[in-house]
């Protein structure tokens, strides 16, 4: 079920309205029951497959508190596997055969592809990993088995994040399920603000932008110069408000019953460096890969050629963790290519701007650093959204050729929603810049005469309804 | 400041429910002043819908069928060659579902007109797969005849009619309610429409090279069992009302003939319908206007320039045929 769709309209109020009204023993069962309902929307097969993860993680947390000694690594590590396997098989099996055959190929062996091609289920790779966190966590000691098979359900499929995180830790998530939640007049007027923020990032601008983003990427042989410029701008701010809006509408939901899910975006756009992006940038995902892959690597605490390795395989599994094509590994290497060129070369810079007397904590340099930041980040999604290589290679070499000023549009993007496209980024970016100013904001709102309040809140929710796009269109992460 | 008085369950209930009380009278307030504002507009294409809709078309020749009719037929020529008033109901990317809905609910409101003049094209036995421009049609969904069918094309149209805002914010991709919300404050689009009649100003795209080329061995146009009823109940519609009908099928591009692979078919199943209710056709395909690529902007579609020389010429023959004695 999407966020964005009518049956989701109906289905959290009456979510809502039971949740609150059952007795307290009842609600996680409902939440699980929901959730199954959420989730059986898509395609309702796809239970059994995160049925099985379900099941091969709550027995291994409970034996990883039983056993201890060496069965308790080797325990971990077949959970581990067996979760992973689900994923394989899913999502990678066609990409590493097909990998496999072209290399026979190469070495002048004649192999057929494989003719099994699955059909990747939705949100797999989220859930995956939030059940591997557990397993983890628990091996690690940091987080009680959970011997209630429903809650632990409810963990993984918990419907405001099983599709597109944010990827919980079971040490903020699960201890939630065994809290009571009551009905909060102020949990819900939070939560249905930041939805209405998630909605209107989601519909008014991502959605739209998707529809120019999508014509130029399709084909960008059919469109000049300024045409992949715009619509590679366009594609930074499509995933930013699509993924963020998505998180956005997640912890609203969740708020919503009294759930408190993590942040996963930081305003990430007005990052001064590649790695600040990082931390700013799909949270959930940065900190799992660094707390279940880069530290175990050995981090930072190594000597340089062997950082640089672990960064390197850090950010090419976090690329194929986005998808199962070589422009996700290519994306993922070259953000870890970012960043080990950004640490080697800090001395430089600085020294650098240093002759002209702007050091870090210039206001001028800054800027410079942010804007640099987000070039290099939108010639990483040019790699990252395009359909293959050869096409991202032709986007690179073409940005600067034939900018024609009279053609911009495109077949379904007319030039009327180049306005509404445009107010909504900066209108995005005044809320942005208005964000730290929020608490005090609100406190001078409260004040406000509630029928003015109301009748202003109405008026803007009804500009993102105005003004939103309304494709059946799923949210990119979706895919993931 | 005051510090926030903490709410109850039951306040906090109550406000939900007034919040959204507020929310869905606001939706439903606008979805009206922009259905009264489209159809508060006088000019352009919603012009011509209010007209037909408010019984002030009312015309003694009734020009029906597909964007063909709608660019084809200059009412202002017909009426003055013929001296019989006229007004063209043509659809922009309608087939013949859509026509005999529009049809039926001109009829409903306007005064019997002496003859209808119902376009044909090869495509009008197939049936719609879509709702082209939805907007078109959502200020009239009440209708009974339009919302028959387009609830036949797409099922789920009746959240247009009962979900306020709906049809302008899921279907229309065209900002159709900004539209509606400017005609509610008199504001009226340019006008381009003249009795119903659309001139394209426009010469030779190029649209049919392409066609040409992506379809070398030309194609074939179905002849769906329920396009033959849609066509039968147009000639139905007007035995039964005792209107006079006529079938026109206007001048298209003769190089695309070749290309029409089922084109003796399709006329087989005209002709089968003519002779069932004896309603005459006059075939423009081997017309002169038909064979001179300046008439025309696609291969289907005369230019204003064609339009004139064909209007005319049907006029002509209009005023000297027994129809309008």
């Amino acid at each position: 079920m999407l966020f964005n769709s009518l049956e989701f309209a109906l289905f959290f109020p009456t979510v809502c309205a039971l949740y609150f009204g059952l007795p307290l023993r009842w609600r996680t069962p409902l939440l699980l029951v929901a959730s199954c309902g959420f989730y059986m929307a898509f395609v309702p097969a796809y239970i059994l497959i995160l049925f099985v993860t379900i099941l091969i993680d709550y027995f291994a947390g409970i034996y990883l508190e039983r056993i201890t000694g060496k069965g308790r690594l080797l325990l971990l590590w077949v959970s581990i596997i067996a979760t992973c396997l689900v994923l394989f098989v899913f999502k990678y099996f066609y990409f590493f055969t097909h990998a496999f055959v072209d290399l026979a190929g190469f070495a002048g062996w004649k192999l057929t592809d494989p003719t099994l091609k699955i059909l990747l289920p939705i949100g797999l790779s989220f859930h995956t990993f939030q059940s591997l966190s557990y397993v983890v966590e628990v091996y690690r000691g940091n987080q009680k088995a959970e011997r209630g098979f429903v809650t632990y359900a409810t963990y993984v499929m918990f419907f405001p994040q099983l599709v597109a995180g944010p990827i919980e830790r079971p040490q903020n998530l699960l201890h939630q399920f065994h809290e009571r939640h009551d009905f909060n007049y102020d949990n819900i007027t939070a939560g249905t603000k930041r939805m209405a923020w998630g909605f209107f990032k989601k519909l008014v601008i991502a959605d739209r932008l998707a529809l120019y983003v999508n014509d130029v990427y399709t084909r960008p042989q059919a469109f000049n110069g300024l045409q992949l410029t715009i619509a590679t701008v366009f594609f930074a701010y499509q995933i930013y408000c699509d993924f963020s809006g998505y998180s956005d509408i997640a912890i609203g939901t969740a708020r919503i019953l009294g759930f408190r899910l993590m942040e996963n975006f930081q305003t990430p756009y007005y990052s001064a460096s590649v790695s600040e992006f990082w931390r700013r940038w799909h949270i959930s995902l940065s900190t799992w890969f660094r707390d279940y892959l880069y530290y175990p690597l050995g981090g930072n605490r190594v000597r340089r050629p062997r950082w640089m390795m672990n960064i390197l395989i850090t950010f090419g599994v976090s690329g194929l963790w986005h998808g199962a094509n070589w422009t996700y590994v290519v994306w993922g290497l070259l953000n870890g290519v970012y960043l080990i060129c950004g640490a080697l070369t800090e001395g430089i810079r600085n020294q650098f701007f240093g002759l002209f007397g702007l050091n870090t904590s210039s206001q001028f340099r800054r800027g410079l650093r942010v804007a640099t930041t987000f070039t290099l980040i939108c010639a990483a999604w040019v790699i990252f959204r395009a359909n293959r290589l050869s096409d991202a290679g032709y986007i690179f070499t073409h940005f600067w050729q034939n900018w024609n000023f009279g053609q911009i549009r495109t077949e379904q993007f007319l030039l009327r929603q180049m306005p509404v496209a445009l107010a909504g980024i900066l209108l995005l970016e005044f809320g942005h810049c208005l964000q730290p100013r929020l608490p005090r904001l609100e406190r001078y709102t409260a004040n406000v005469p509630t029928s003015l309040r109301w009748i202003c809140y109405s008026a803007l929710l009804l500009s993102v309804v105005l003004f939103g796009v309304y494709r059946k269109s799923q949210f990119i992460y979706f895919q993931f | 400041m005051t510090e926030p008085v903490p709410i109850s369950t039951r306040q906090g209930l109550a406000r939900i429910i007034a919040f959204v009380g507020l929310f869905t009278a606001v939706s439903f307030a606008t979805d009206w002043a922009v259905n009264h504002g489209l159809r508060n507009i006088s000019q352009s294409d919603y012009g011509v819908s209010n007209r037909l809709m408010t019984g002030r078309a009312n015309a003694e020749i009734v020009i029906s069928g597909s964007s063909r009719a709608l660019t084809h037929f200059d009412s202002r020529i017909i009426q003055s060659i013929t001296g019989r008033t006229t007004f063209n109901i043509g659809r922009n990317g309608s087939q013949t579902d859509m026509q005999v809905a529009f049809l039926k609910t001109y009829l409903r409101h306007n005064a019997k007109p002496k003859l209808v003049v119902h376009n044909l094209d090869l495509f009008s036995f197939v049936t719609s797969r879509e709702i082209y421009d939805p907007a078109q049609y959502l200020p009239y969904i009440n209708e009974e005849a339009i919302y028959t069918a387009v609830r036949r094309i797409y099922p789920d149209a009746w959240k247009w009619k009962y979900l306020p805002l709906y049809g302008y914010l899921v279907e229309d991709m065209r900002f159709t309610w900004i539209r509606g919300l400017a005609g509610l404050v008199g504001i009226q689009p340019e006008e381009d429409h003249f009795q119903g009649y659309l001139p394209r100003y426009s010469r030779w795209t190029g649209d049919f090279e392409r066609y040409k080329r992506d379809n070398p061995a030309g194609v074939k146009f179905e002849i769906e069992p329920q396009g033959v009823r849609d066509l039968r109940e147009i000639a139905e519609v007007c035995r039964s009302q005792g209107i006079p009908l006529l079938f026109v099928y206007t001048p298209e591009y003769y190089e695309i003939q070749q290309l029409e692979s089922n084109r003796l078919e399709v006329f087989g199943k005209f002709h089968e319908i003519c002779h069932e209710f004896q309603v005459p056709l006059w075939d423009y395909s081997e017309s002169p206007i038909s064979k001179d690529r300046s008439n025309f902007y696609n291969s289907q579609h005369l230019n204003a320039e064609g339009a004139n020389a064909f209007s005319i010429d049907v006029a002509h023959r209009l005023a000297q045929s027994s129809f309008l004695k």
